[in-house]
């Protein structure tokens, strides 16, 4: 059985993992979604270290907008969250898929 | 991503400041409790000192991969916080300096003191909110099932 | 924190002395007599603030707040007014009076009571702080 996201053997989410490229660059149309993935990951990380960075720096007073940092922090929460979802989502049609069948 | 939240500088940098701010709640209660006391000079630890050491110790943890204790020594505040949490704080409050020239002492030490009373109760604030939300996305993080 | 909300108790107590001892001037601004009749006119307290709370149960806490260490007896002499038909009057027709001046007093007590009023702020301030800490648990 193909596997084009990478999800046998990982069983989550390993932003160290190399997923093979080409397999899922020969399909048509459609996103490469394990590229996606990989790139909120990502995204999500840095918007973590940045909300990390900007309650350290309220701390120290390097900046001093309260609101600044709150709304960094909220955003990177958000993002988690949002991340942790499509993870769920994505093992429960895993799961799904593993039930067929053939 | 998870592990760098758990030894993250948010966390230690939050509580650090709270703790700080806890103490000098102390030494602003005694400089008020003292307001008509004859002699008495009132006290207090420098933030802005506090902050500068936060900062180096955050700075000096950071090149030590994030790892370890943050130790902060600046001859007002002795400050440690290991990753196991424990930790201490220990205030070592000096003269408030440039009241000695007014005869009415006891007016300027009232409104300053006041002053300093609301802004420490605000870091404190901030801090301990700070220190909750992220702490929340830890826990946030862990509770998801896998 | 811890001891915060003792020490701004300390500075209420403090003040509320002070406050008693202030009224207790007021009251007997014109007093002459002592309890037992006797000619002995009123004479000023005033209290003695110094640092340190000796009822703090912990030691460490003896050297933080503030309390009464004294109530001093003014020993300036009396004042004198003249009172030709009084039965204490003196050889030149003089009784003495109180050394209480009610105006000063009356500034002392709303210093005092300012003063006590700071003390409040603090301590609520200790208190919302400790209510603070509490929600971490949430």
């Amino acid at each position: 059985m193909s596997d084009p996201v990478g999800l046998i053997g990982g069983g989550g989410l390993n932003p160290a993992r190399q997923v093979a490229p080409s397999a899922a660059g020969a399909r048509q149309g459609g996103p490469d979604f394990a590229r996606v993935l990989r790139d909120n990951l990502e995204q999500v990380n840095e918007m973590q270290a940045d909300a990390d960075q900007a309650v350290k720096d309220l701390m120290t007073g390097d900046r001093g907008d309260l609101e600044g940092v709150i709304l960094a922090t909220e955003k990177a929460d958000n993002a988690f969250r949002m991340l942790q979802q499509m993870r769920n989502k994505v093992m429960a049609a895993y799961e799904e898929i593993k039930q067929v069948r053939v | 991503m998870m592990e760098s939240l758990s030894t993250s500088g948010g966390l230690a940098a939050t509580e650090l400041m709270m703790r700080f701010a806890g103490g000098r709640q102390r030494v602003l209660a005694h400089n008020i409790a003292n307001l008509s006391t004859p002699g008495f000079q009132p006290k207090d630890v420098s933030v802005e000192g506090f902050r500068a050491s936060l900062r180096a110790a955050l700075d000096e943890r950071g090149g030590r991969g994030g790892r370890g204790a943050l130790e902060i020594d600046n001859g007002e505040v002795v400050a440690s916080l290991s990753p196991s949490g424990v930790g201490r704080m220990r205030l070592e409050p000096g003269t408030a300096s440039g009241n000695i020239l007014f005869h009415d002492r006891n007016n300027r030490d009232l409104e300053r003191s006041m002053q300093s009373l609301a802004e420490n109760a605000g870091m404190y604030r901030v801090a301990a909110e700070l220190w909750r939300k992220q702490s929340g996305m830890l826990k946030a993080a862990i509770s998801e099932r896998v | 924190m811890y001891g915060a909300l003792d020490i701004s108790t300390s500075g209420m107590v403090a003040q509320r002395t002070r406050l008693a001892a202030i009224s207790t001037n007021i009251a007997n601004a014109n007093t002459m007599l002592r309890a037992d009749g006797g000619y002995e006119p009123f004479r000023r307290r005033s209290v003695q603030f110094a640092v340190g709370d000796p009822t703090s149960a912990n030691p460490a806490g003896r050297e933080l707040g503030v309390h009464v260490a004294s109530i001093e007896i003014d020993q300036s002499p009396f004042r004198k007014r003249s009172a030709p038909d009084s039965p204490y009057k003196d050889a030149g027709g003089y009784v003495k009076v109180p050394n209480i001046n009610t105006a000063v007093e009356q500034i002392n007590a709303l210093e005092a009571a300012r003063a006590y009023e700071a003390n409040v702020v603090a301590a609520e301030t200790s208190k919302t702080m400790m209510g603070q800490a509490l929600r971490l648990l949430a």
